[in-house]
């Protein structure tokens, strides 16, 4: 259908782009020496590893099993003999790995695919496959498709709000059929009424993309930071405000990214598990960005390499992206499932000065896509009254999108006191 | 973990965002000198030497006041001085220019003949006293340069206006529409004849009487008030709102004591020190309420309290009001929560249901 304009958030910024991947299509990454791919590839509890030190396994073999509603499935995403099962510091802290070194025979396993599924056949094949969320927050997408309550819409996330990010908008340049499809999975499996799909102005052929297909509604997002957040997403292609502390379906909606769509087809299709997905290598210090097909817990050292190396030493060495991205001190780590980007910035790129007073200029509260007072959950957070924090800032709403930190005068880390605050009162509880 | 941790490999962990907008708080405190620059042309066009006299008194006292308390709070006396390089250093690179502000802020505040040492203890106050001793930027429960004019006004009762004419000075009434003060002529000056000044002249300042060199031209505020609305350093209605209502209620308090005259009502807003007070000091950062609608309501009792106060006293009352809203503001921000994004009041919410 012909795209139509998004509202406008209320509040918001707009970065530098910077999308200097955008133009180059996605490339297959060759199959890294070895993969440690963690066992926590989502919210919720670590998988249980089925596997013993010393087995031997094929591409897409499971390798662990979900333990819980709210953990995944997790897949080996290269065939190979399993070396070791050990526990190392990850990007979130300590995580437990299954180490496992490449045999070169690229033997795959898949599930039967599945012609013309039933909703209950498709929710139990994501659920199978150990599909989750690929925007970033890795929440099991086989929840998300059992909503507590009815729901008439399925959006679409292919916002790609971050800057520097481009794997989705090549997905969606590339796979707009499969992402079509597996939209249709989703709307059958959620018993949807209609399909929309949210795509920022910057990406104009993706949208163009999307309107041949007639059952597909195409928003035109703003481009603003932070549109692809799933509460502003929702009121911007629908205009539907989900209410604090409740659930997108409460609005009677799903927000699903695009990469998971694409995943979700993958999966019905051709039985294919979640074993590797499109990663974006940019940066100022990075030599040729890409965006590359990578499986999931390769080593970082191999993407920058397949990348033609660091151009110069970087400033700073981001997973995801530049505004929610995680800071990682060197290259020694794996990516997940949720790993969408990773970031050689340089020092023209990053800003690291030192915080100084908060002047209560009231930018980063004019700037937050919650209507928060970042400035006082900082400012009391500070004092060590967390209890005022959350009340005075509302920082339990907070999406820690970075807008306020992005905006601040003062470079205050008030992501950092709005976590710190999350932390304490979630421990009083 | 500190905003910049570095690793041996020089690569920086921090929280997110990696990227940060270019403003910085001495990037915002410049657009405000910027801006009171025209005010200041202004005040040296009317009062000449009197007027760079303040400036320089104040700005620079104002600096060097900062100055020496960092100097002290740092440790630069310490250890036989040893380290006092490094404490100045530091300074430098931590100046945010806000006392600049205040400064100036102050001397255009302060009547044209305000003796040096007046001018030089009130800034003293306004920096050590006001900002410094509550902890330094951010920490000041009033507006320093408010602040600093009260303390002068009560220690020297400078509260007669001032006009240079041919370089002469005459002190007289300070021209607050509808009530014009007798004044006596202080140093031995005559005191001038009081027309009623023009709108026109009370737009562009010429030939009125005001309490504060950098009052008098409306024009120079209002270029002032351009530059910070397009800067975005201050939101466009605050400073209107505060002046309109203002002008409103002095109206209506006119009309109890005979007819209501709307035509009084440009009059109003433009006389006195309403219009630099609302551009330049209830706007400060600092000390105004953080959420909107506590903007809202602090502008609101701020115009209807100058109004009501102009009229039962007669006087210039500007930086008073302005001090008891400060104080006023934590209280504002306190009970003035913001609802996120989203938020329903849960009796219309069940209503919704039903």
């Amino acid at each position: 259908m012909k795209a139509i304009k998004g509202k406008r958030l209320f509040a918001g910024i707009h970065p530098a782009g910077r999308k200097i991947s955008s133009g180059k299509p996605l490339e297959q990454l060759p199959p890294p020496e070895e993969v440690c791919i963690s066992l926590s590839q989502s919210l919720g509890r670590p998988a249980v590893p089925v596997v013993e030190k010393g087995a031997v396994v094929k591409r897409g073999e499971l390798i662990a099993r979900a333990d819980g509603a709210v953990s995944s499935n997790v897949f080996a995403s290269i065939a190979g003999e399993v070396t070791d099962i050990r526990t190392m510091q990850a990007q979130g802290g300590e995580e437990t790995f299954i180490v496992i070194k490449a045999s070169g025979s690229g033997e795959e396993f898949r599930y039967p695919p599945l012609s013309d599924p039933s909703p209950q056949e498709i929710i139990e094949r994501v659920k199978e496959c150990g599909i989750v969320g690929l925007g970033g927050a890795g929440f099991p997408t086989a929840v998300k498709l059992t909503p507590p309550c009815p729901v008439d819409t399925l959006i679409l996330n292919g916002a790609e709000c971050e800057p520097y990010l481009t794997c989705d908008h090549r997905l969606m340049l590339e796979f707009t059929d499969e992402i079509v499809r597996g939209a249709r999975y989703l709307k059958q499996a959620l018993d949807a009424k209609r399909i929309i799909i949210g795509i920022e102005d910057n990406k104009p052929d993706a949208i163009a993309a999307f309107e041949p297909y007639p059952d597909i509604a195409v928003v035109r997002l703003k481009k603003q930071y932070p549109m692809g957040g799933e509460k502003q997403l929702v009121y911007s292609a629908t205009g539907r405000k989900i209410r604090p502390g409740k659930l997108p379906a409460d609005a009677g909606v799903v927000v699903q990214n695009v990469a998971t769509s694409f995943a979700v087809t993958e999966a019905v299709e051709q039985g294919k598990p979640l074993y590797e997905r499109a990663v974006t290598i940019t940066g100022g210090a990075v030599n040729t960005p890409k965006n590359v097909w990578t499986p999931v817990g390769t080593p970082l050292q191999a993407l920058v390499d397949f990348c033609g190396g660091e151009k110069a030493a970087p400033s700073k060495i981001v997973q995801g992206g530049p505004m929610t991205g995680i800071a990682l001190p060197s290259y020694d780590f794996y990516t997940h499932k949720t790993t969408s980007g990773l970031l050689l910035m340089s020092a023209e790129e990053v800003s690291l000065s030192e915080p100084t007073p908060c002047i209560s200029c009231g930018k980063c509260a004019d700037a937050c896509p919650m209507k928060l007072m970042p400035m006082q959950t900082d400012f009391y957070a500070e004092a060590g009254d967390y209890e005022a924090a959350a009340k005075q800032g509302g920082a339990l709403n907070c999406i820690e999108c970075g807008v306020c930190a992005y905006v601040c005068p003062a470079r205050r880390p008030l992501i950092q006191s709005i976590r710190k605050t999350k932390q304490e009162m979630r421990k009083r509880k | 973990m500190t905003q910049a941790e570095q690793t041996k490999s020089q690569v920086a962990v921090s929280v997110p965002p990696h990227v940060r907008g270019r403003r910085t708080t001495r990037g915002i405190m410049l657009d405000v000198v910027i801006a009171l620059v025209p005010s200041a042309v202004a005040a040296l066009v009317f009062f000449q030497l009197y007027a760079l006299m303040l400036l320089l008194v104040c700005v620079a006292s104002a600096v060097a006041a900062e100055f020496v308390c960092y100097f002290i709070s740092k440790g630069g006396f310490a250890h036989k001085c040893s380290r006092a390089g490094e404490v100045v250093k530091n300074w430098a690179r931590q100046f945010d220019c806000t006392s600049v502000v205040t400064g100036l802020i102050l001397a255009l505040i302060l009547p044209a003949y305000t003796k040096w040492y007046e001018a030089l203890l009130g800034a003293v106050f306004s920096i050590v006293l006001v900002k410094m001793l509550f902890g330094g930027t951010g920490k000041n429960l009033v507006n320093p340069a408010a602040a600093g004019r009260v303390f002068l006004f009560i220690s020297f009762s400078l509260s007669a206006g001032a006009l240079l004419t041919d370089g002469v000075l005459t002190t007289g009434a300070t021209y607050l529409s509808g009530t014009l003060l007798s004044s006596g002529s202080l140093s031995g000056s005559a005191s001038y004849a009081e027309p009623v000044p023009t709108l026109l002249q009370l737009f562009l300042g010429n030939g009125v009487a005001t309490a504060a060199i950098g009052e008098t031209c409306k024009l120079a505020i209002l270029v002032g008030y351009l530059y910070l609305v397009i800067r975005k350093v201050i939101k466009w209605w605050q400073p209107l709102l505060l002046i309109a209502l203002s002008g409103f209620v002095s109206v209506c308090l006119a009309a109890t004591g005979g007819t209501f005259d709307i035509t009084l009502f440009p009059d109003y807003c433009l006389s006195g020190g309403l219009v630099f007070g609302a551009v330049f000091m209830a706007t400060d950062y600092v000390t105004s309420p953080k959420g909107v609608w506590g903007q809202l309501v602090y502008n609101i009792a701020l115009a209807v309290l100058t109004a009501v106060l102009r009229y039962f006293t007669h006087i210039e009352v500007m930086s008073f009001i302005i001090l008891l809203m400060n104080l006023l503001t934590p209280l504002i921000d306190t009970y003035i929560v913001r609802k996120p994004f989203g938020y329903k009041r849960e009796r219309k919410a069940k209503e919704a249901v039903k």
